[in-house]
């Protein structure tokens, strides 16, 4: 009874943290306007420079996830910095437990980045005549897990990068070999959906995918005591 | 260390390397003299792999005891394994441009040495991005164990499962088989090995005094403080 | 001289192997050295801590 109550302490404290994120980002709009127009900007450039080139299926499927490893980059570390920077970090520290920070920090990331991911798919199925999917159980796997990895690992090196100096430039600097793993088999699950493969032929991107899901969450949570505390 | 043992390592180093250079090795399809560089490639690669390990280890450990000097090997043991696997990376890389034909070629091994050097670059601005020891300290220890439960999904899983052009992956396996399999003549086998333990005994000696002149720093400082 | 010349000439492999010698040498003596200042450093250190007490 008691584990169950803290469990529950726990789960209400991450709810907490999750719509107080959730109503300052509706009331001020900051990441997702400025995260659409990145978005926009990126894509016009690639549009520009792929203008009256033959892109293939599998660099198409490259390109999708660059923009949304650089959107991910450029949206996800607001988390952390911002309660360091408003220094709300003490209030954090004394009120609620480590743990539902991460879980309530980790919501409403992934909850930005599968709206995000959303809108910037629609607008690359939409203006990239090369990437039509084939097989959409596949792609649709890939997204959900694909995203679900971006936004923990992203999520809990943001919570590293708010205490250094110099966040902006080290955040895709540490970030980037971290979600290699992940970046690699999404990248090749995506050009399978796009040549229309069988989900056989994916199965083993999914394992790398799903593996790394469950050790990531799992180290970041095990972790998350020491970067939060110190 | 003794000092009997230091020029045994010396001795040892040098051995190996006269007759890894000059002993006649057998004939070994599509390679020739070219594999001599296994005596001294794989080992710096198997080096920068164990820097790798012990300074997780001694994150570890730092983040259980909090004592400085664990930060410090640990620090001592990347900075180590930066140095080996840029070793590793550049006699492969000159090995490539005579036997593939170009200085990079993508290569499973070649993709998962790339993301090492990453991780030891990234750790190495993480740590000077940050001012306050402790936190320092904590920080980088946390982040080479993220790395550390990440990346052997490169290291280990993944160039075991795509084919790649170093030797042993393909079908015509001259040295190392896919399943691990040694195909070297006995008397190559002996200075392969002795190649290993040598080059592990100088990495012992090297983080050795590394970790020292770290730790002779940090008293001098934190002293005058 | 001229016989050690012409073996030299003929088998370039050990022209390759003096070099690296030489090399490991220096960087051998490198350390040697290295290793025993830092452990003159210390006793220097060990003494001071003694002499402050």
């Amino acid at each position: 009874m008691k584990q169950l109550g803290a469990i529950l302490g726990e789960m209400s404290g991450a709810v907490a943290i999750f719509s107080k994120d959730l109503y300052s980002e509706l009331r001020t709009r900051y990441a997702l306007n400025s995260l659409i127009m990145f978005v926009v900007v990126t894509l016009a450039i690639i549009l520009f420079s792929t203008a009256g080139e033959t892109v293939t299926p599998s660099l198409s499927a490259g390109i999708l996830w660059i923009i949304v490893f650089f959107a991910a980059m450029s949206g996800l570390s607001r988390s952390f910095v911002s309660e360091e920077e408003r220094g709300t970090t003490m209030t954090l520290q004394l009120w609620v437990e480590p743990s539902s920070v991460l879980i309530g920090k980790l919501l409403f990331n992934s909850l930005l980045i599968y709206v995000l991911n959303a809108m910037i798919i629609l607008a690359y199925m939409l203006t990239m005549p090369a990437f039509v999917v084939k097989s959409p159980l596949i792609f649709l796997i890939t997204v959900l897990m694909g995203t679900f990895g971006l936004s923990t690992a992203s999520t809990f090196i943001a919570a590293i990068i708010s205490k250094a100096n110099s966040k902006g430039t080290l955040y895709p600097v540490l970030s980037f070999p971290i979600l290699l793993p992940l970046l690699m088999s999404v990248i090749d699950a995506t050009r399978l959906s796009v040549e229309g493969a069988t989900f056989g032929e994916a199965a083993g991107d999914f394992k790398i995918l799903l593996s790394y899901c469950v050790v990531v969450t799992t180290v970041s949570i095990i972790l998350f005591d020491f970067v939060w505390r110190d | 260390m003794k000092n009997w043992m230091k020029i045994a390592i010396g001795l040892w180093i040098a051995a190996v390397l006269a007759v890894g250079i000059s002993m006649p090795i057998g004939y070994i399809p599509g390679l020739g003299a070219k594999a001599r560089i296994i005596y001294f490639h794989v080992p710096m690669s198997w080096l920068a792999v164990l820097a790798f390990f012990m300074s997780m280890w001694y994150g570890i450990m730092y983040l259980r005891k909090k004592d400085m000097k664990h930060d410090i090997k640990s620090a001592s043991a990347a900075e180590l394994g930066f140095a080996f696997s840029i070793l590793a990376t550049l006699t492969g890389s000159i090995w490539a441009r005579f036997s593939w034909g170009s200085f990079w070629n993508w290569d499973p091994r070649e993709t998962s040495i790339f993301v090492l050097l990453l991780i030891y670059g990234a750790y190495f601005s993480l740590r000077s991005a940050l001012e306050v020891e402790e936190r320092r300290a904590t920080l980088s220890a946390v982040y080479s164990i993220v790395a550390f439960v990440t990346v052997p999904f490169f290291v280990f899983i993944m160039p075991r499962m795509m084919t790649g052009l170093h030797p042993g992956e393909g079908s015509p396996a001259p040295i190392l088989n896919a399943n691990g399999k040694m195909y070297m003549e006995a008397s190559m086998r002996y200075v392969f090995y002795a190649s290993l333990i040598g080059f592990t005994f100088l990495y012992i000696w090297l983080f050795n005094l590394r970790s020292r002149i770290g730790l002779l720093s940090y008293n001098n400082h934190t002293e005058i403080d | 001289m001229g016989s050690l010349y012409n073996f030299l000439n003929t088998h370039s492999l050990y022209i390759v192997l003096i070099i690296v010698l030489v090399i490991w040498l220096g960087i051998f003596i490198y350390l040697y050295r290295l290793d025993k200042k830092v452990n003159e450093l210390y006793e220097q250190h060990e003494s001071e801590k003694e002499n402050m007490k």
